[in-house]
């Protein structure tokens, strides 16, 4: 079967899945973008106004930093238990697991895209920003793209093999919340920590958003996306090697 | 002579083989595996795992018209070998070749949106069971008015019956056409009524695609739908062909145990 067909069915599934989720809801699609308004709301107040970090564009800097932020973290924390929670629809009929998993980081892309236009649009609009950097931004996102997708079928395939991979992720991540330099710039961190913003892939992911964004500096722009890429790369290989090795027993595992 | 009969291979297992890891047999949490690992590392990196084959070797021909009735005693890879020729699990040795289109169900109490109607997840299903077909809409029709549900698909999938939910989906999937078709025990748990139903569409469905694969506990059915019969034993074959024989082969196999 062709990619094309994969495509289709991606799409499906997920127009199904937006559908069925919103169906059951009161206020549906509201939640999707109140649940990054407030967080933004809430740490613009503790990060400006309490511990008066000084820096300019604060509230675009934030931003930049938080909406890949919570598509990174929202996006696998749905997708790692999607093979077991649809364990039965896999091993009943002949369908593709990366499909299944596709419409899930597909669904989640939306959101974060929703959730761009309705609250950064309106900020970007009333600073004075040029708006010609935004066409970049579908370059920016793409290694952030590869990345969570990669990083979401290694979990998700491992957590079919060991649950409890899906109840750490949540523990990582509001660790990785504070190590990742999303509500601070990385020239707060003292040199001898800067190693620990060096290895966390996730600066990475965010840097060529961010520049975009927020700085408008596209003098190193380049080096940021490559290393974005060469992050996402190294994920994308992981991901193979782990469903290489894994493929087999996967749906006995299920 | 020849030539005639290779076009008329529709799928052929050559020697295939499929072994999983003993050692991954037990669920094991990530502290065993860290334990494992820190206590013995030479032997967590290098020591060659225990193997078990659930598919040692094994070869057949599917050709056009057979319906294959597949028997053996539970874990004997049934599910496994259908698996394969569905290409959902990849063989470590051997092979099958083919270029039919392949449609595969195993089991039929599952709807992939709960919360949506009947209606929506036939139309969801058929895309992804027919996905080179452009316009799912008369298939999805024609099932919906042979499973005679009525105002039920218009209702929640989560609010059927198991006998609804099989009534759906296997109107669902024998409305079109395909070169084989595997069917692994999913006549098995609706109530007899609807077992006859279904069958009867089943047997006429059966007739129209290029060959069935069939596998079920019980040799009634299998008498009724297949004209040919494999036994598996062991991760092997034990018996294919006349389907009276490998009924009595099966049967003297498990009385044996």
């Amino acid at each position: 079967m062709v990619i094309h067909e994969y495509w289709i069915q991606i799409q499906e599934l997920t127009l199904a899945s937006l559908k069925s989720r919103y169906r059951k809801t009161l206020a549906g699609f509201i939640w999707v973008i109140l649940n990054p308004v407030l967080m933004f709301g809430v740490q613009s107040i503790v990060f400006k106004k309490f511990l008066k970090i000084d820096m300019p564009d604060y509230f675009l800097f934030l931003l930049g930093g938080l909406l890949p932020w919570i598509f990174f973290t929202s996006t696998i924390q749905m997708g790692t238990p999607v093979f077991v929670n649809q364990g039965q629809l896999l091993r009943s009929f002949k369908i593709n697991p990366w499909v299944v998993l596709g419409a899930q980081v597909l669904d989640s892309f939306i959101n974060f895209t929703a959730s761009f236009i309705l609250i950064m649009l309106p900020f970007y609009a009333t600073s004075d920003k040029p708006l010609l950097s935004l066409l970049l931004l579908p370059v920016a996102l793409l290694p952030l793209l590869i990345g969570t997708l990669s990083i979401t079928i290694s979990l998700s395939v491992l957590n079919v093999f060991y649950r409890d991979i899906n109840f750490v992720m949540g523990f990582i991540f509001s660790l990785l919340f504070f190590l990742t330099p999303i509500f601070y710039p990385v020239s707060f961190v003292p040199d001898d920590f800067k190693w620990l913003v060096l290895i966390n892939p996730v600066n990475y992911f965010i840097d060529p958003f961010r520049t975009i964004i927020h700085t408008s500096n596209f003098d190193g722009f380049f080096l940021v996306l490559c290393k974005s890429f060469l992050a996402s790369a190294v994920f994308v290989l992981i991901a193979l090697l782990i469903w290489k090795r894994k493929q087999n027993d996967f749906y006995r595992r299920l | 002579m020849t030539s005639t009969e290779d076009s008329d291979v529709l799928l052929k297992v050559v020697n295939l083989k499929v072994y999983f890891e003993l050692e991954h047999y037990h669920q094991k949490d990530l502290r065993d595996v860290f334990v494992g690992a820190v206590s013995h590392p030479l032997d967590y990196l290098f020591k060659p795992k225990e193997l078990f084959y659930v598919l040692n070797g094994i070869n057949f021909d599917i050709k056009r018209g057979m319906r294959i009735g597949i028997l053996g005693v539970n874990g004997s890879g049934k599910t496994t070998l259908c698996r394969c020729l569905a290409g959902m699990i990849k063989a470590q040795s051997g092979m099958i070749e083919t270029r039919s289109e392949i449609r595969a169900i195993f089991d039929t109490g599952t709807g992939i949106m709960p919360e949506l109607t009947g209606r929506e997840n036939a139309m969801l299903l058929a895309r992804l069971f027919f996905p080179k077909v452009k316009d799912v809409l008369p298939f999805v029709n024609e099932a919906i008015t042979f499973s005679e549900l009525g105002h039920f698909i218009d209702v929640p999938f989560k609010q059927y019956s198991k006998g609804m939910q099989s009534r759906l989906l296997l109107s669902l999937v024998s409305s079109k056409t395909t070169d084989i078709l595997i069917l692994d025990e999913v006549f098995d748990g609706a109530d007899v009524f609807f077992q006859a139903k279904i069958a009867e569409r089943m047997r006429s469905f059966i007739e129209k695609a290029g060959a069935t694969i069939f596998v079920s506990h019980s040799s009634e059915q299998i008498r009724q739908v297949c004209n040919t019969v494999l036994v598996l034993s062991g991760g092997g074959i034990e018996f294919f062909g006349d389907v009276e024989k490998g009924i009595e082969k099966y049967y003297e196999m498990g009385s044996k145990k």
